[in-house]
């Protein structure tokens, strides 16, 4: 036991002190500050010049309203009484982050042929006093078809945006005709808000809506993890087959309680660098949502449950050591960090597959189906952790779950230095399948 | 130190295989207390083999393996210090902290381990190095911090392989010291080698190994009293005429300086010299030739095939 903890102490000690480990840590919080803070200030920028267009209107009556669409931001959002909705602060902001100004003209044909205005058009395009021209024919409330000419054809966001203003003028313009209220209309086609209430043990609880991200941020998180760090566990198995150590190690301990050691010392560093990350990023997030409120945008931590957190934590343990496990079975086999990473893709990309069972659970999240895959030691991380977050499953399958799960983790690495301890004893060749199960029934 | 001690490590009937390939076959030996036991024979004999499954690494596939009188098991590990033919050490880590888990592997902690590795990093001339990362040291120095690593917890049997490989003289000697002060101090020592001139030097008892089996073991003397073949090692002027003569000398040939004669069979080596005086020959040297390990093993692998 005593061995056990000194290979631990080795590899963690070894690690945390690199000048890469405290770099990549210190870093992480920084890139991860840049993120949050350079949209939000790419976003603030002016998008550069506006875009000048000129208008033939040959309906002769749409400029105006064309006009005023074009200088003037999407107005669907606002209600009645001409405040900003709550409802989609997401699509606002996007529609603010694509946001591109336009400059209008009118431009009359006085008895010059359409043709005509358009060849002198064209000429100021060239010449750079204009970006491009629209030409509104006189049934455009009917069947008629606008005409963009513009310098760059190709930049699909100003097509979209002018396709979109023109249509919006046309529809104003057509309701007007008609004689309705824009405000009348606006009132009756408002959206409803669904209120969605859970009834669990526990009485009702109002639902965030977060679980959902929730599961998928979650999932996410162990994949970066075992992307970042899976890696390092293979790195670790091999270095000492790579330098012969291995011979030393053996003659003085088993090899189950070193590859567990250097499996648990290797985490351990991973969950370091991740706590540092963890608490920058609360610190970070902390901020925003002071600054924020500061500025009197309300912000909406969503609420988790202690107990969703709990789980939370031990799940993520779970599917890290799942699959970091699987890392050092690779490592076991393998002479070479490079081929190992290969082989290694394939069988992380298993964890993908948790994802597919993410949308029936949430269906029906007390199923045979979400009972089975929640109990799957590959998928459960992922299954499990919806199950918890939509329907909370007895204590008795989230504990089962577990217990599966980290029986498989032993089992992995008991394999694995079981594979270890023969394989390096035949230094230089990649074991292949039928050696690596004599292996095991050997020693 | 007699034959009725309780040997420190038995090997009983020991085959091992990998695959078709049989690396070890049917190999018997018995190591005892105190002595400086050699394991010789070519390379890829068997020897590395053999010493892997001595200290647990490998398990053999029939047979026998005996340690203190014990079966092998992993807590015995503890009392065996392996210095292996391939060394490794681990390149970023300072000298000392390496020693220190190295140390600490063999359940050796603390104080205790600090005060070892002062001990050893001054005797094997290292003390400036040990903050110094490993890889910066030479190939005799890295060699000499591995021999700490298979000291360091003081075992009662001391397996060393190849260990003079990558040595300079000097080393070599400090390194033949070190391995006789071990044997003073009453440890156990096998020395795995090929170089049958330095094996011959050191060993109380040898057996030799050629393609997986035991050709030959015992003490080193009368393994080599055994051979003696009634040779003499001579240097000498004058009275020639006398080496042509059958009934005396069998076979005259030329060592370097030395005229190596081989008596022909009831003839004593006092014989010679006396008619060497006689016929007038000015004698340099006249010393009885034992045959070296060498020889012996050239001619039990000839016997062999």
């Amino acid at each position: 036991m005593k061995k056990f903890f000194t290979v631990i102490k080795r590899e963690y000690r070894q690690r945390v002190r690199t000048r890469f480990f405290i770099v990549a840590t210190v870093i992480g919080p920084v890139v991860l500050g840049l993120f949050g803070i350079l949209p939000v200030y790419i976003a603030n920028l002016n998008s550069g010049a506006a875009t000048r267009l000129a208008v033939i209107d040959q309906s002769g009556k749409l400029y105006d309203a064309f006009e005023h669409a074009l200088t003037t931001e999407e107005t669907e959002n606002l209600d009645s009484t001409g405040e900003k909705t709550q409802s989609n602060p997401q699509m606002q902001r996007d529609a603010q982050f694509g946001a591109q100004r336009f400059q209008s003209e009118l431009v009359l044909l006085n008895g010059r042929t359409l043709e005509q205005g358009k060849r002198d058009l064209n000429e100021r395009v060239r010449a750079n006093e204009l970006d491009g021209y629209v030409i509104i024919p006189p049934d455009v409330l009917g069947d008629g078809k606008p005409e963009f000419y513009g310098r760059n054809t190709g930049d699909i966001f100003t097509r979209e945006s002018v396709a979109d203003r023109l249509s919006r003028a046309v529809r104003e313009q057509r309701l007007a005709e008609k004689k309705i209220d824009q405000r009348v209309l606006r009132e009756a086609s408002r959206p409803v808000t669904l209120v969605s209430t859970k009834i669990s043990d526990r009485g009702e609880e109002k639902v965030s809506g977060s679980g959902f991200t929730l599961v998928f941020s979650f999932g996410l998180l162990i994949y970066m993890a075992v992307l970042l760090y899976g890696q390092t566990v293979l790195g670790a198995v091999i270095e000492e087959k790579e330098t012969r150590i291995a011979e030393i190690l053996f003659s003085s301990m088993r090899s189950f309680p070193l590859m567990l050691g250097k499996l648990v010392g290797v985490s351990l560093v991973a969950l370091t660098q991740l706590s540092i990350w963890a608490m920058a990023f609360a610190l970070l997030a902390g901020f925003g949502a002071g600054m924020a409120a500061a500025k009197g945008v309300p912000t909406n931590i969503p609420h988790v449950p202690p107990i969703v957190f709990v789980c939370f934590l031990l799940f993520f343990l779970l599917g890290y050591f799942i699959y970091a496990t699987i890392y050092a079975l690779i490592g076991s086999m393998v002479t070479t960090v490079q081929e190992g990473g290969q082989l290694a893709i394939p069988v992380v990309l298993t964890l993908l597959a948790g994802f597919y069972f993410v949308f029936p659970i949430i269906r029906s999240p007390n199923s045979p189906l979400a009972f089975w895959a929640s109990m799957v030691p590959f998928l459960a991380p992922i299954t499990m952790m919806v199950r918890i977050t939509t329907e909370t499953p007895p204590a008795w399958q989230i504990i089962l779950s577990l217990t599966i799960g980290f029986a498989t983790v032993v089992a992995l690495v008991w394999l694995a230095a079981r594979i270890y301890r023969v394989g390096m004893l035949m230094y230089g060749k990649r074991a292949t399948i039928p050696e690596v199960w004599r292996w095991i029934r050997q020693t | 130190m007699t034959d009725e001690t309780k040997p420190t490590l038995v090997l009983d009937h020991v085959t091992k295989r990998y695959g078709d390939f049989t690396a070890v076959d049917d190999l018997s030996l018995q190591v005892r207390p105190g002595r400086v036991f050699g394991l010789i024979g070519p390379n890829g004999a068997g020897k590395t083999t053999t010493i892997r499954m001595i200290v647990n690494i490998t398990i053999p596939d029939s047979g026998r393996i005996e340690l203190f009188g014990q079966k092998m098991e992993t807590r015995l590990q503890d009392r065996i210090g392996y210095l292996p033919e391939e060394r490794g050490l681990y390149r970023k880590m300072k000298v000392g902290e390496q020693l220190k888990f190295f140390a600490e592997l063999k359940d050796v902690r603390g104080k205790e381990a600090d005060e070892r590795i002062n001990r050893w990093l001054e005797k094997m001339d290292l003390s400036d190095w040990k903050t110094r990362r490993t890889k910066d040291l030479s190939k005799g120095m890295q060699q000499k911090v591995q021999f700490i690593t298979a000291v360091i917890h003081n075992p009662d049997l001391l397996i060393l392989d190849e260990p003079f490989s990558g040595l300079d003289p000097v080393n070599v000697e400090l390194m033949k010291e070190t391995i006789l002060e071990n044997k003073r101090e009453g440890k156990t020592i096998i020395l795995s080698t090929h170089q049958m001139e330095i094996a011959e030097k050191l060993c109380d008892d040898v057996c030799m190994i050629n393609r997986a089996k035991k050709v030959l073991d015992g003490r080193l003397r009368e393994i080599r009293h055994s051979f003696s073949r009634n040779a003499v090692a001579l240097q000498i002027a004058g009275g020639d005429g006398l080496l042509d003569d059958k009934s005396l000398v069998v076979n005259v040939r030329q060592n370097g300086d030395d005229t190596e004669v081989l008596l022909a069979p009831g003839v004593d080596a006092q014989i010679l010299l006396k008619r060497l005086v006689e016929a007038g020959a000015v004698v340099n040297k006249f010393e009885l030739a034992e045959p070296t390990l060498h020889d012996i093993f050239i001619e039990k692998v000839r016997e062999a095939s």
